[in-house]
């Protein structure tokens, strides 16, 4: 490649014939392409047919004869395969190749990091055209699309094997769209230089005089994981409405809202809600200094306590539910090009048969939780005694446009 | 056949006039130049637009109403006309508006005025000046809305005080610490280097002889700056104005960072929320918005230049330039520019490089500095285990991928951008060149993620003579050209039209063919247009994330997207080893292209 440093006008200034411009110009496409060789050479083969249809069938099928499959019967395909493709929204995906690559050391593993929505748009284009590149997906939600659009369509099949499954809590093992390798939530954090213990103990407590411009949220319109909590709560106004009669001891009176999901969106907006970018400025904002300041931030950056600098703490029971989990899904990608390779690397990701497998240890981490029965979690509050709401992809999928032009009319 | 007609007089005419427009290579040029903005920006917007206009199955999430695959207005009514309208697009229109308006004068006033004291006058450390002038777009900007921060912010979001609230004990106001006055300044430091590129190309191509005329026959120096300078830069002016006034409207992470406190929301800050949240039609039709603004402002850019005759500084006379004196403002001016400078530039570098020392944020000992994050191995107790970055084994094939696609888009870029401007400057009173100008426009406004994924379909199989270039380095280079144009061309326009006709018949005469003008003539007289073009480009690409991120495969990975891994884990450190690279490499680059492309700044054309 130092053709870069060439100059470029060099080889086209030999032609004299002013005719010969149009040509050129028009190359550049082609010149680029010689830069860029080794384009296709171990692509899945590309043959255009309507992939979601086919996928329907891979997904039937991969489900039924995957499971029955053992580690080394994978292993000796997956030597042949070479190597696997990971699209992750994770880079918790590239601690786990590392180790994955000293187990099997004969396959090499290549991790994309991409954002969970991108994802799809890249996985969706690339299928469409023919092309089968990543062999393994980890990804979060986005609002139920990832279900609606990608994996009931048979774009990403749930994979879970069957050796494994009998450990899995539910929903995971088979309620959800696919398993999940670990997961977290959107919960209010506090100071812990403030506050000896949590402040809060129920959602409404955001809405009283005591916390008056004093709640700071990531903002949810540039983070639908944000938007999803809003959403839960809209689809479970009753829950919603109980605990506010819990809280102040009357029934809920609505102000032009629909129910007790949108009111309390309402009420948080009118006791001087602050809206920050991310998840991190929420926690700056609250965890830099000595605050008696609230925020919603997730739940798995705790981890990051020691490198940041915060003194905080997350409250993980709040009523009426804490939560709605933020699930980090492990899929198989339709037609994966290395599926037995594909296979292996979301068991070693799952930390094997015994649960103690070093492929687990970066999905294990305080602040997140791994959904398997034999799994000891690092937090001290286990996955079964979470108070978490069921993540409802579907209705979610359909009521999160509605929440979100909500709380853009709030502004 | 028997009687074949003797051809009429019209038709020999209208046959000679083919002839010759296939002759001119400007004609040719212009072709060309239109074929490949079609296939790269048109057909791409086409596709939007026509996706703006039909039901998706999606669809059936914002109303039951939604019909796949049949035409509807219901996506621009929504956005248009319904009861979020004035959340989602009126206010979000104003807020980017009058920042895009305020950062464009702000910027014309910082880069011209830098442009006119480094080309025209006296002053000296003019070198340096040029250099400092161009770290601000170096830095990436939410660096410079964190720095703005760090000083004015007050008790509203938290945290630690700002340095001024805790040194005076007042709390700055919200509208100084949060939403349209912060985002205007970091926005204009940040993106000056434009306009003082341009106007710095222009201001030190024209004669004085101009101003030493105006001077003798009794005008003041600012009306020489009015009647002479002003408007003879104007089109290199008004090209920077659009720029930097698109550049603004379109930015995201700035606005994201200082408005949201405030609820200040601009277009394009609504565009990123509907990406994320699945919500692609409205997105396409916020996006389609913003082109139609742009072309509002570039139609009236081109009836303000159109309506000029000529703006030519380059001609076959001998050209001198005069500086001029500043007297005894000589020293006190150089010394407020370079201090101000540092201030702005080099101390957020420093600090920053400082920082990749530090074992632990913040603490100063000497037994907390550390090479641990350049080049330390495994260590549990840091980062996790995360080793330094020089160690990381996939650092040395993402720097080479890097260098690789900065260096050949960037070359690709400006050459392309002086091409396109050939046709844009010669043919600036025909429907060809306004056309080009227009065109090339555009990629400003597609947001770098839909533009991408649009790319993956077009390029993901081979069509007629284009091979499959996807999962290839070179279409993460196509993308990086194609999203460039706009300033390349514009750079290479308004280069071009400083220099004479006459130059370019003088060679016709002489008997030189396009390619020897080309080469002989209009190259070397826009050398310094083309190295800015050049080296912001290659800024750009090295700094480029969203664009790519969609394009990379893991054999295609970069410096920036290394750099996505150690964000999304908190290593502070790690990501700003990787960033003290690119600026390294960068200035490098810089330094290598003055020195070897003989386009020094601060001398006259020619390196006089």
């Amino acid at each position: 490649m130092n053709m870069k440093w060439k100059n470029p006008l060099g080889s086209m200034l030999r032609h004299s014939k002013p005719g010969k411009a149009a040509t050129l110009v028009l190359g550049t496409a082609l010149i680029l392409t010689a830069c860029g060789g080794n384009a296709g050479e171990d692509r899945a083969e590309a043959d255009g047919s309507k992939p979601a249809e086919q996928a329907q069938d891979a997904g039937q099928k991969g489900g039924a004869d995957a499971n029955a499959e053992t580690v080394e019967a994978l292993y000796a395909k997956a030597k042949q395969e070479g190597k696997l493709i990971v699209y992750s929204t994770s880079g918790r995906a590239n601690d786990a190749a590392e180790t994955f690559m000293k187990q099997y050391p004969e396959i090499k593993v290549e991790v994309s990091k991409v954002k969970s929505d991108e994802m799809m748009d890249k996985v969706t284009k690339e299928q469409d055209a023919g092309q089968f590149n990543p062999d393994v997906i980890i990804t979060k939600e986005v609002s139920g699309a990832v279900e609606e659009e990608m994996v009931k369509p048979g774009r990403y099949i749930k994979y879970l094997p069957e050796d494994l499954a009998p450990m899995v809590d539910e929903p995971y093992r088979t309620q959800a769209e696919g398993y999940a390798n670990y997961l977290e939530f959107r919960t209010v954090f506090y100071n812990t230089e403030h506050y000896k213990t949590a402040p809060i103990t129920n959602w409404w407590d955001l809405t009283t005089p005591e916390y008056k411009g004093k709640v700071y949220t990531a903002d949810p319109l540039s983070s639908p994981a944000f938007m999803d909590l809003f959403t839960t709560m809209v689809v479970n106004s009753e829950d919603m409405a109980a605990a506010y009669k819990e809280k102040f001891g009357k029934d809920i009176e609505l102000h032009g809202t629909e129910n007790a999901g949108y009111e309390f969106i309402r009420q948080l907006f009118a006791n001087g809600l602050i809206v920050l970018k991310g998840s991190d400025d929420v926690l700056d904002a609250i965890g830099k200094a000595d605050s008696d300041a609230i925020g919603l931030a997730v739940s798995g950056d705790v981890s990051k306590v020691e490198e940041k600098g915060w003194s905080i703490l997350p409250i993980y029971d709040i009523k009426p539910k804490t939560s709605v989990p933020d699930s980090g899904y492990l899929f198989l990608a339709n037609k994966a090009p290395h599926e037995a390779a594909g296979k292996l690397f979301i068991r070693w990701m799952m930390g094997e048969k015994d649960g103690q497998g070093e492929g687990m240890n970066p999905f294990n981490e305080v602040g997140s939780w791994v959904p398997r029965s034999d799994v000891k979690t690092k937090n001290e509050i286990s996955f079964e005694q979470l108070n978490l709401w069921n993540y409802d992809g579907e209705a979610l999928y359909f009521a999160s446009p509605k929440v979100r032009d909500f709380w853009i009319k709030q502004k | 056949m028997l009687h074949r007609p003797a051809l009429h007089a019209w038709q020999t005419r209208w046959l000679n006039r083919c002839r010759n427009a296939l002759r001119n290579p400007l004609n040719l040029i212009g072709a060309a130049a239109l074929l490949f903005l079609a296939y790269t920006i048109v057909w791409p917007v086409l596709h939007m637009i026509y996706t703006t206009l039909v039901w998706r199955t999606q669809d059936a999430r914002l109303t039951a109403a939604a019909d796949p695959g049949h035409l509807t207005f219901y996506h621009w009514q929504r956005v248009l006309a319904s009861d979020i309208s004035w959340s989602l697009f009126y206010k979000p229109v104003v807020n980017a508006l009058s920042v895009g308006l305020s950062v464009s004068v702000v910027s014309m006033v910082l880069g011209c005025g830098l442009a006119w004291l480094v080309t025209r006058t006296d002053i000296p450390f003019k070198k340096t000046i040029t250099f400092l002038a161009i770290i601000p777009y170096l830095l990436p900007s939410w660096m410079l809305s964190q720095a703005w921060l760090t000083f004015f912010k007050n008790s509203k979001i938290g945290g630690t005080p700002g340095i001024l609230q805790s040194l005076l004990h007042v709390a700055p106001p919200d509208w100084i610490s949060y939403g349209y006055v912060p985002i205007v300044m970091t926005l204009s430091i940040h993106d000056s280097v434009y306009f003082f590129l341009l106007v710095g190309a222009a201001l030190s191509s024209m004669n004085s002889q101009l101003e030493e005329a105006a001077e003798m026959v009794g005008a003041g120096r600012l009306q020489v700056l009015r009647r002479i300078v002003f408007p003879l830069v104007l089109p290199s002016v008004l090209s920077g104005f659009i720029l930097i006034f698109t550049k603004a409207v379109s930015s995201y992470g700035v606005p994201a960072l200082l408005g949201t406190p405030v609820n200040f929301y601009m277009i394009s800050t609504m565009l990123y929320s509907s990406m994320r949240s699945r919500l692609t039609t409205e997105a396409s039709v916020l996006s389609l918005t913003l082109m139609l603004i742009s072309i509002g402002a570039i139609y009236l850019n081109q009836r303000l230049i159109g309506r000029r005759r000529s703006y030519v500084t380059v001609s076959g006379k001998g050209s001198a330039v005069t500086h001029t004196s500043l007297g005894r403002w000589k020293l006190p001016a150089a010394a407020a520019t370079v201090i101000s400078m540092v201030i702005v530039a080099v101390v957020p570098l420093l600090v920053l490089l400082l920082q990749t020392f530090l074992l632990k944020d913040g603490s100063f000992s000497a037994a907390n500095l550390t090479l641990h994050y350049w080049l330390g191995g495994s260590d549990p107790s840091i980062n996790t285990g995360e080793k330094g970055v020089l160690q990381n084994p996939i650092f040395l094939l993402a720097l080479k991928n890097s260098l690789v696609i900065a260096g050949i888009a960037s070359v690709i870029a400006a050459v392309m951008g002086l091409l396109f401007g050939y046709v844009v400057a010669r043919g600036k009173n025909s429907a060809m060149g306004r056309l080009v100008d227009q065109l090339s426009f555009f990629p400003y406004f597609i947001p770098g993620i839909s533009l991408a994924a649009i790319y993956i379909t077009m390029f993901a199989k081979p069509v007629l003579f284009i091979p499959a270039l996807y999962g290839t380095i070179t279409i993460i280079i196509l993308i990086t050209v194609v999203k460039e144009l706009p300033f390349t061309v514009k750079a290479g326009g308004a280069s071009l039209m400083q220099i004479g006709n006459e130059l370019e018949e003088a060679a016709v005469l002489g008997g030189a063919s396009w390619f020897t003008r080309f080469r002989r003539l209009l190259l070397p007289l826009s050398r310094k247009s083309l190295l800015s073009a050049f080296i912001l480009v290659f800024i750009g690409a090295m700094k480029e994330m969203e664009l790519i991120i969609m394009l990379v495969t893991p054999r295609t990975e970069t410096l920036t997207t290394l750099t996505f891994y150690y964000v999304e884990k908190g290593y502070e450190q790690l990501t700003n080893v990787v960033l003290m690279i690119i600026i390294a490499i960068v200035v490098t680059v810089y330094l290598l292209a003055v020195k070897f492309g003989k386009a020094d700044l601060t001398k006259g054309i020619g390196g006089q």
